[in-house]
């Protein structure tokens, strides 16, 4: 039996290296192994973080993309949309263009046809106001009239006729 | 005669004595004698209760799905890890088993007395040994930052006069350490010595048969001497260590690294 506060040398060895082995110990069978799967856990953790960060950033590239897309869409669209209207309107001053001529040829004709008819019935009328004349002039003549009454009563018809023109 | 009704494990203590380990065997070993005390076998069983529960509660671990035994393993890594991290810092993460280890021996060691054993903290020459241990690792620091130069001048800071103080209390650190954890749980085993000794005693005094005084009331006080003693005394002796060992280097830069 040793005294109450004996200081033994075999003791302390002994705790030692017990206390070595219990360090060894307690590292190998408890820090390592939960060290070890505190570590994969956290690589996990990380891993998992960086596939999210990268589906993140890979949405907002195609995400972009088709902003860009229907940028362009639209920008087509309104290009199309406006080379639509001006041809269109080309197309109707062109119509409306020949329309005119058409009209001004009909027009033209028109009165082209009217000047002869007018002419025509001018030349109708001369005779027959000639015919007139001559039955007058010789109903006047029964009654003595002067050639030159004859001739100047023939003008002053004629002119008045053309003047009713 | 009605005396022998009582077993006699409730008969109580019929005397008192404060000894020390008993010694199991001795043998020479270069010219001393070398004694292989109780408290050897003792640590024993002490290192065989820690790391069969540490590989217990280790085996089987899974990076996911945690079962309670691993998540209690990461709780003490962890909570230990942190108190080193917080108390040392970052460059001394690698010495938390060796606080652990320690810890543990020291609070399984001292609550073996539970069982009825001698704790293995009330043998001095364990303490002596714990403490020698932070003392060496005090020391391998001042040399490992300071050099053999820095260290020798240490003890001749801040003035050349101080050198006697200075290796006093060089020395007194382990001494005092040693010493505190001993005579807490030492004292505290003499202390419920005594009062069951007490007890019976006053159990016979009153006339009854067995030392019925010594159920119950002995329980309450051992909540302190041992449970409560056995973990602060296991607690102050590791943060000793960590504050005395992390002191001995320079201190840290700001950033922790």
């Amino acid at each position: 039996m040793l005294g109450f506060l004996s200081i033994d040398i075999g003791t302390i060895l002994f705790t030692l290296a017990n206390t070595l082995i219990l360090f060894l110990g307690i590292r190998h069978f408890l820090f390592k192994p939960v060290n070890n799967v505190l570590e994969a856990r956290q690589a996990e953790v990380d891993k998992s973080i960086k596939a999210a960060e990268e589906a993140k950033a890979n949405a907002e590239a195609a995400e972009q993309e088709y902003r860009e897309k229907l940028t362009a869409a639209k920008e087509e669209a309104q290009t199309m949309l406006r080379n639509a209207t001006r041809k269109a309107q080309q197309r109707e001053e062109e119509i409306i263009a020949s329309a005119k001529a058409e009209a001004a040829g009909i027009m033209k004709q028109n009165q082209a046809e009217l000047e002869r008819e007018k002419r025509s019935a001018e030349r109708a009328l001369r005779s027959e106001v000639s015919g007139l004349a001559l039955m007058v002039a010789e109903k006047v003549v029964e009654r003595e009239i002067k050639p030159e009454d004859h001739a100047r009563l023939i003008d002053e018809f004629i002119n008045s006729v053309g003047d009713a023109e | 005669m009605a005396m022998m009704a009582i077993p006699e494990c409730l008969q109580g203590p019929e005397q008192l004595s404060v000894t020390g380990p008993k010694v199991i065997f001795s043998f020479e070993l270069f010219g001393t004698t070398v004694n292989f005390t109780e408290t050897v076998i003792l640590e024993w069983i002490v290192m065989a209760i820690i790391l069969g529960g540490c590989a217990f509660l280790t085996h089987n671990l899974k990076v996911r799905g945690v079962s309670k035994r691993q998540a209690i393993a990461e709780m003490a890594v962890e909570a230990i890890t942190n108190l080193v991290r917080d108390t040392m810092g970052k460059r001394w993460l690698w010495f938390t088993p060796y606080i652990a280890s320690i810890f543990c021996f020291s609070i399984f060691g001292s609550l073996i007395s539970l069982l009825g054993f001698r704790a293995v903290t009330s043998d001095f020459s364990v303490l002596l040994t714990w403490a020698a241990m932070t003392f060496a690792l005090i020391t391998w620091t001042k040399l490992k930052f300071g050099g053999v130069g820095g260290y020798l001048k240490g003890f001749a800071d801040p003035i050349p006069v101080m050198l006697p103080i200075n290796i006093l209390s060089e020395i007194s650190t382990p001494t005092a350490m040693a010493l505190r954890h001993f005579g807490n749980i030492a004292g505290g085993s003499i202390i419920m010595g005594l009062i069951y000794f007490g007890l019976t005693s006053l159990s016979h005094m009153i006339g009854m048969q067995g030392a019925w005084l010594s159920i119950g009331i002995p329980a309450v006080l051992s909540l302190y001497f041992d449970l409560f003693s056995d973990f602060m005394q296991a607690f102050i002796f590791v943060m000793l260590t960590m504050v005395f060992i992390s002191n001995a280097g320079p201190q840290e830069d700001a950033d922790g690294a």
